[in-house]
């Protein structure tokens, strides 16, 4: 098949199971790594994380990622499920890499 | 494919629904609560007024409802989509824990109906009708009050309230609500409309993907449940966990139709097939959920077609949600309906210009789309039959 189609899935999978197990330690959640699909909800519903969270989260990118949010409105969107949350990390991750 | 005015209306301001698709049945008695439990796959850690989100699952692990357990008292009331009420009934009576039995089920529906009212201003036409105290009531809760009992829950990603009217005063609570709804530009939104707005939001439709012959692993929906808990459906989903899925639902967006049924490939080897689709008038584009083999389910990939016989349309798969509801922007405490023109907002899709709002209220219903794609008049072409062996818009 693809060898770099299957690269970059497994590059990307990696970096998803990275932010899985980070954000069950950061925010102290009750669940395995792989029982959090990657488009789950991260508030409301979903993870059901609260304003608390949130402010862990962001915090804690800086630390574990490198990554930070230049204001509210790019956090709102990106922070809305596991897979936008990643996107988010690999593109600003990207974007200093390059 | 939904009206443009009942989507603008959702996406815009607020709109009323009708929602006979949702059944209403009150679990009481002295095992109301381990009935409850032994029937949700959801640890239902929910104390009077919290509503919990989770599925009524088939032995096999496969979803029977889309369903909200809501702790009221000593009884749970279940709101539920999937099965008619005798069958959503009958279900819970064959599956009653063998040391559980003293319930008694009531169909709320032979004496109440369910309205709803979502949108980025139904917090504002519901603080109207109920007081402003109703603006503070949190996410999946809900309470009673001398006209309905209100439940703080929707699948749009907009602000939604669920309202449980005796039938005796219908008329009058519908009537009281397009009088108020007025000033807030209500609009009235069918089942179509709902279920493209929770496409558009990933919400679990369980009357499309929920058809798909998958349990809550391929569907993302383990949030939704427990492994440490015993429940209908527990050891058929314990067993696929440890076996591992095989596919997952994944989010297409293209520019030519999709449908049901269409198969996913890539270069020339079925990965997947679609599940759900619909025309998103808010993107302009086409948006699918597809069952798709892992490793290949996964978003940012521009590699896949959408097949229907000998025509392939390119998609590309993407982390939903697809747009960013103006109800993630809209606060209570700072913003109105009034002067939602003087606000800034981000658009709802990037780079998609946005006619209902910018245009403003002559045209917040639609005056210049076209009734079926929503798109501007000079802008349309007919949707159907666009698709090409290359896939591209024609």
């Amino acid at each position: 098949m693809d060898k770099e189609l299957l690269e970059r899935i497994s590059k990307r999978d990696e970096a998803l199971e990275r932010l899985k197990t980070w954000i069950i330690r950061q925010v102290r959640l009750r669940r395995d790594p792989d029982e959090i699909d990657p488009d789950t909800p991260l508030f409301g519903s979903g993870l059901g994380l609260d304003s608390v969270d949130a402010v862990e989260l962001v915090i804690g990118l800086e630390t574990e990622f490198g990554v930070r949010f230049p204001s509210e409105e790019p956090a709102r969107a990106a922070m809305r499920t596991v897979n936008s949350l990643l996107d988010y990390v690999l593109e600003m991750k990207e974007g200093s890499d390059g | 494919m939904a009206d443009a005015r009942e989507i603008g209306a959702l996406r815009y301001s607020v709109a009323i629904a009708e929602e006979p698709h949702v059944c209403c049945v009150r679990v009481s008695g002295p095992d109301a609560f381990d009935v409850a439990d032994h029937l949700s796959p959801a640890e239902l850690f929910v104390v009077d007024g919290q509503m919990r989100h989770t599925l009524l699952l088939h032995d096999d692990g496969r979803p029977l409802a889309d369903v909200l357990f809501c702790c009221d008292d000593e009884d749970f009331v279940l709101l539920a989509e999937g099965p008619t009420t005798p069958e959503l009934m009958a279900y819970i009576r064959d599956h009653l824990p063998e040391d559980a039995r003293d319930v008694e089920l009531e169909d709320l529906e032979e004496t109440h109906a369910m309205v709803s009212l979502h949108g980025p201003y139904a917090w504002e036409l519901m603080a109207e009708l109920e007081g402003p105290e109703v603006i503070g009531v949190p996410y999946l809760t809900f309470f009673h009050s001398d006209a309905w009992t209100c439940f703080r829950a929707g699948k749009t990603g907009e602000y939604g309230y669920h309202l449980l009217v005796p039938s005796a005063s219908l008329e009058e609570v519908r009537s009281r609500i397009e009088a108020a709804g007025r000033a807030f530009g209500l609009g009235h939104a069918g089942l179509e409309a709902l279920d493209q707005c929770a496409l558009e939001n990933w919400f679990f439709n369980i009357r499309r993907e929920g058809q798909a012959n998958a349990t809550p692993i391929e569907l993302q929906l383990q949030w939704r449940v427990s492994y440490r808990k015993d429940y209908v459906g527990s050891e058929a989903l314990k067993t696929r966990r440890r076996e591992g899925p095989r596919a997952r639902l994944t989010t297409l967006v293209g520019e030519a139709p999709m449908a049901v049924g269409d198969r996913v490939m890539l270069d020339g080897r079925p990965i997947g097939s679609v599940v759900n689709a619909g025309y998103s008038l808010i993107r302009r584009d086409w948006i699918g959920l597809a069952l798709i083999d892992l490793p290949w389910a996964q978003p940012g990939i521009e590699r896949y077609h959408v097949e229907q016989g000998t025509v392939r349309v390119p998609v590309r798969t993407v982390a939903p949600p697809v747009i960013r509801n103006r109800s993630l922007y809209v606060d209570p405490r700072e913003h109105t309906y009034a002067l939602r023109h003087e606000q800034t907002y981000p658009p709802l899709v990037e780079g998609v210009p946005e006619p209902w709002d910018e245009a403003g209220e002559s045209r917040g219903h639609n005056a210049d789309l076209h009734p079926e794609t929503g798109r501007e008049k000079e802008d349309t072409e007919p949707v159907t039959g666009v698709r090409s062996d290359q896939g591209g818009r024609a």
